[in-house]
């Protein structure tokens, strides 16, 4: 059967997010402008970071994205991930392995509401005619510099967005425990371009990710769409497959 | 109605140099048995890096062995990709005819373009051009297998004027099929007078809907060889057995594991933003159907497992919706052990295949016995 993650999350909550409760409201976030760079990374550079309730995707890949947020209940804000791809059960999805977000109104909202790893910085997202940029700064060091260069008008529809998984404490059955949690949003597109990955500098132990070495570019896209952060539908036990381990703990999402 | 076997190889980890020859012999086994059984065809796949869900890379020297141990049996390419980072069209010109001398005019040729990054992006394609250069290759396999001397310059190859050699065996030449799972290359099939190779599996209705735009394209199509292949061809389980409960178990286990393994697989348009694959192929009916490899939910209506009335009734279904022909799926991963899938073979070619039997499978039937 396929490989299995090996990241046991258990060992450490402490290095977690953690959330209050798993009933946050969700946030419509409108006209977002996402950049999402798709680069394959080698195999064994991915050692250790996917929870063993995962599988690896294959080849390894992991996406950059960053995003202006136009509007959020936090206000404006610019937030960048790094995902690492891979399959929860038979789904596609993109393991959340480190975040930093342009405020800490931002920051502290996205941990506690949805366990997020994400920590405050500068994060920049700037588009231009000719490429798109963005660039991330933590303690005055740069952690990402990267570009999607030629952006060629594209459909909505040629583009996929994976949804997330993230590795979070969060209280369940009468007990604050590592889980992970599911973060699916949707996404109306207004403007999509595709274009080629570029990266300048990439800090990868900046992204609690010192293993993975960024190998070769798949594409990248930008799109201007709205968004959401939805309510959280489904938490995994981490140790389990998920196709075992999955709850359901909320028919579904407040606008379904 | 007629029946296949669509071999895509999937051999389940550890990987050691025996059981990869373990996998590969229990093939060749079950194809020499169907061939004396009546099944029509013996299909293999051409995938690439597959961990597990396929190890046929070289489906050409497969068939070959397929070839040369049978006798009656068509040997089938499903499919050969047409993308030329992959294959040559010289090569696929001269392979597939060889193999249809070998084969003694028995072969078939399925086409197709490949569906995953993990196989593009691992020949560094353009995943944007594959249905062009598909198009290209499937214009120019037919002349040159026909003409004497061919030349050709196109958008992904060209060649100066030589005689392509050895010529197939069967004239004017091998029919013609083309992989069918994402919407519309139905279409693409009937307007270039192709078979059409489903590769999915999906229910009833969304395949009615299909059969029905090919028979109706196919009618007024330009073929792209010398003869039209109309001709829908479908993909399923295969586990039969006496008793329906232990049959029905075996192939749930069989279609789970093989979907399992499939929804690995990252697709194109996983990672690849292109108007040439908008669709997910086969995969979103796979993960509908695939909660885990030990899944217990219904799958897919239309599955060949069971006791042979079950079978039957499934079997009419696909008939009466104007299926030609059954490709059976026996093994994924080696869910099944060996004894069991001969033994599935011979009780479906005993006790199935004749209600659907003209005169061959009424020899089926006596070699069954």
């Amino acid at each position: 059967m396929p490989l299995y993650g090996t990241f046991d999350i258990t060992q450490s909550p402490a290095r977690l997010p953690t959330l209050p409760n798993l009933d946050t409201e969700a946030w419509a976030l409108p006209k977002a402008e996402m950049m999402q760079l798709l680069m394959e990374v080698p195999r064994s550079s991915t050692e250790g970071l996917l929870p063993k309730a995962m599988h690896p995707a294959l080849p390894s890949y992991v996406a950059l994205a960053v995003t202006r947020y136009a509007d959020s209940p936090v206000g404006p804000f610019n937030l960048a991930m790094l995902r690492l791809g891979s399959r929860a059960g038979a789904h596609p999805r993109g393991f959340l392995l480190g975040a930093v977000a342009s405020t800490d109104a931002a920051a502290l909202e996205l941990r506690a509401r949805w366990g997020i790893p994400v920590q405050a910085g500068e994060v920049k997202f700037l588009r231009r005619h000719d490429r798109v940029t963005g660039s991330v700064r933590l303690e005055g060091q740069t952690i990402l510099d990267c570009a999607l260069v030629d952006p060629q008008p594209v459909a909505g529809s040629d583009v996929q967005y994976i949804n997330w998984v993230t590795a979070a404490n969060a209280p369940l059955d009468g007990t604050t425990q590592p889980m992970l949690i599911q973060i699916d949003p949707k996404y109306t597109f207004h403007k999509a371009e595709r274009g080629k990955p570029q990266v300048n500098a990439f800090d990868a132990a900046a992204w609690n990710a010192p293993t993975i070495e960024l190998s070769d570019p798949i594409v990248g896209t930008c799109c201007t769409v709205d968004t959401d952060l939805p309510r959280i539908r489904f938490v995994m036990d981490p140790l389990k497959p998920v196709f075992q381990g999955t709850r359901r703990i909320r028919e579904s999402r407040a606008d379904e | 109605m007629k029946f296949g076997l669509f071999y895509e190889i999937s051999i389940p980890r550890p990987w050691t140099p025996e059981k990869e020859r373990t996998v590969y012999n229990n093939c060749l086994e079950q194809v020499k048995l169907a061939d004396t059984l009546g099944f029509e065809h013996v299909w293999a796949v051409e995938h690439h890096f597959l961990e597990e869900y396929s190890h046929c890379s070289a489906p050409e020297l497969f068939l070959t062995a397929c070839a040369v141990l049978t006798t009656n049996i068509k040997v089938g390419h499903g499919i050969v990709v047409c993308v030329p980072e992959f294959n040559h069209p010289i090569k696929i010109a001269e392979k597939t005819a060889t193999l249809d001398i070998l084969s003694g005019g028995r072969l078939h040729v399925g086409t197709g373009r490949s569906a995953t990054w993990t196989e593009l992006g691992g020949f560094r394609a353009n995943p944007d051009t594959t249905k062009k250069s598909w198009d290209e290759f499937v214009r120019c396999l037919p002349k040159m297998w026909m003409q004497e001397t061919f030349a050709y310059q196109g958008e992904f190859w060209s060649m100066p004027e030589r005689t392509i050699l050895p010529k197939p065996y069967q004239k004017p030449h091998p029919p013609m099929w083309v992989a069918v799972t994402s919407p519309g290359t139905e279409i693409d099939a009937a307007d270039r007078g192709l078979g059409s190779l489903g590769l999915s599996f999906a229910g009833f209705d969304e395949q009615e809907k299909k059969i029905k735009e090919y028979r109706r394209r196919i009618r007024h199509c330009e073929p792209v060889g010398a003869f039209v292949n109309e001709q829908v061809a479908t993909t399923n389980f295969l586990f039969c057995h006496e008793d329906e409960k232990t049959g029905v178990e075996m192939g749930k286990k069989l279609g789970n594991t093989f979907n399992y393994l499939a929804t690995q697989l990252i697709s194109t348009r996983e990672v690849f933003s292109s108007p040439s694959y908008q669709s997910l192929g086969l995969l979103p009916a796979l993960r509908r159907a695939a909660t885990g490899p030990d899944a217990s939910e219904q799958q897919t209506e239309g599955m060949a497992y069971g006791d042979p009335a079950r079978i039957i009734r499934a079997i009419r279904k696909w008939e009466s919706l104007g299926v030609d022909c059954v490709n059976f799926i026996l093994n994924a991963n080696e869910v099944v052990p060996q004894d069991q899938v001969m033994a599935s073979l011979r009780l479906f070619a005993k006790e199935v295949m004749p209600h659907f039997a003209q005169k061959p499978q009424t020899a089926a039937a006596a070699a069954a016995e």
